[in-house]
């Protein structure tokens, strides 16, 4: 069964005994099971690889004196059918073929152990994940305890009364009430500067003709009008950074 | 190995930064020690950071489940919010036998900068009032969570 089933299960059992801590130590058993399931399959398998190893690098050290034999005996078999001597040479060719089979052997042997060294790479690769998610899944559920405990610690502080809890809405309407108190203070400071200040005042003498308006187009005209005139600009000469020798 | 956190460590950290100049942050210690900010800039919502292992947890509470009108209905439009609101998720927790409380989380890893566990725990605490708002009408009571005014 998988890890999630496992909990589920749990969760299930739990709810028929009617409220107790969802999550709890017995999740935490269930994944330190796992981890040990985990590790122990771990250990295993670096085990044979290790074996795995060591035996093809056997294999592996028998080849090659093979193959000088059949070198050797290569050269053999040239010279004496140089020399004529066929029986001599039929008899070595009878080594060289029982030794060019046996190489054949060792050949698949080799590749079947490299295979099975790969897998066994494959499947250490795959356990130490699992058991680095597990480790992670017991640091969620630890954490999610300590959530449980530091929350029921609040609650029991308040488990006179109702949902005394300080929750979410209670913050919501914390600032709600903020924001109230914040407008209100502005509206009120806006009423102030309104009375205070002379802008009431302003706003009826320039209605009445008797403030001068800065910003109208008409005021702008005027202050350019009266302006002292600039001298005139510099008129363009364009023949004065000609090349002499063009002139 | 990678620099983690532990409780105590982020607690030294978070009291040195600039947030502590927004609100109130305490450690609550014990065997698995855990650390509560609250923000006024979030209506001193109670923001619980526990650190476990590789793993940060920043959570706060939203609202306990005896509260919820229809509690199919509110957990499937929780259900539907998670893929949606990609940092926090709403959770259900049992504060003790027969009293389940929902809760906002979020996970770091414990390996986390300082600069990033902060800006969690604002965005969780900001994703947690943004809920309280946009869920309100599937509470009941609505006269005794906003009688609560301190």
């Amino acid at each position: 069964m998988s890890l999630w089933s496992k909990i589920f299960t749990m969760f299930r059992a739990r709810a028929n005994e009617a409220g107790e801590a969802v999550v709890d130590a017995n999740a935490l058993r269930i994944l330190d099971q796992e981890i040990r399931d985990a590790s122990e399959a771990l250990r295993k398998s670096r085990d044979d690889l290790t074996t795995m190893m060591a035996q093809r690098k056997l294999s592996f050290n028998k080849v090659q004196p093979k193959q000088n034999k059949i070198a050797e005996y290569s050269g053999f078999i040239e010279q004496l059918l140089d020399r004529g001597d066929e029986t001599l040479a039929r008899e070595v060719a009878q080594k060289l073929a029982d030794l060019e089979r046996e190489t054949e052997a060792d050949e698949v042997l080799l590749t079947q152990y490299d295979g099975n060294i790969e897998n066994l790479k494959k499947s250490i690769l795959q356990a130490e994940s699992t058991i680095s998610r597990l480790k992670q899944q017991v640091d969620s559920v630890k954490a999610t305890e300590n959530v449980q405990r530091a929350q029921a610690a609040l609650a029991s502080q308040h488990s006179g009364t109702n949902t005394a809890l300080r929750t979410a809405t209670d913050s919501l309407e914390r600032i709600k009430q903020k924001q109230l108190e914040r407008a209100a203070k502005y509206d009120a400071a806006k009423e102030l500067e309104h009375f205070g200040g002379d802008h009431d005042l302003k706003a009826k003498l320039a209605h009445a003709g008797l403030l001068e308006d800065h910003s109208s187009a008409d005021s702008v005209l005027a202050r350019f009008k009266s302006r002292p005139a600039l001298s005139a600009p510099p008129a363009l000469r364009l023949d004065v950074d000609k090349p002499k020798s063009n002139v | 190995m990678a620099f983690q956190w532990t409780t105590a460590a982020l607690y030294e950290a978070l009291i040195a930064s600039e947030l502590n100049l927004e609100g109130k942050i305490e450690l609550n210690d014990g065997l698995e020690p855990n650390i509560s900010v609250q923000l006024a800039e979030f209506g001193d919502l109670p923001v619980q950071i526990t650190v476990s292992g590789a793993q940060l947890m920043v959570s706060s509470a939203l609202w306990e489940a005896s509260q919820v009108k229809d509690p199919a209905r509110f957990n499937e439009l929780a259900l539907k919010l998670n893929p949606v609101n990609a940092l926090s998720n709403i959770g259900l927790i049992t504060l003790v036998p027969g009293r389940d409380l929902y809760i906002m989380f979020g996970e770091l890893s414990a390996s986390s900068d300082l600069a990033h566990v902060i800006e969690e725990i604002r965005v969780l605490a900001d994703n947690t009032i943004e809920a309280a708002e946009a869920f309100a009408d599937q509470l009941i009571a609505s006269e005794i969570n906003s009688g609560v005014q301190s």
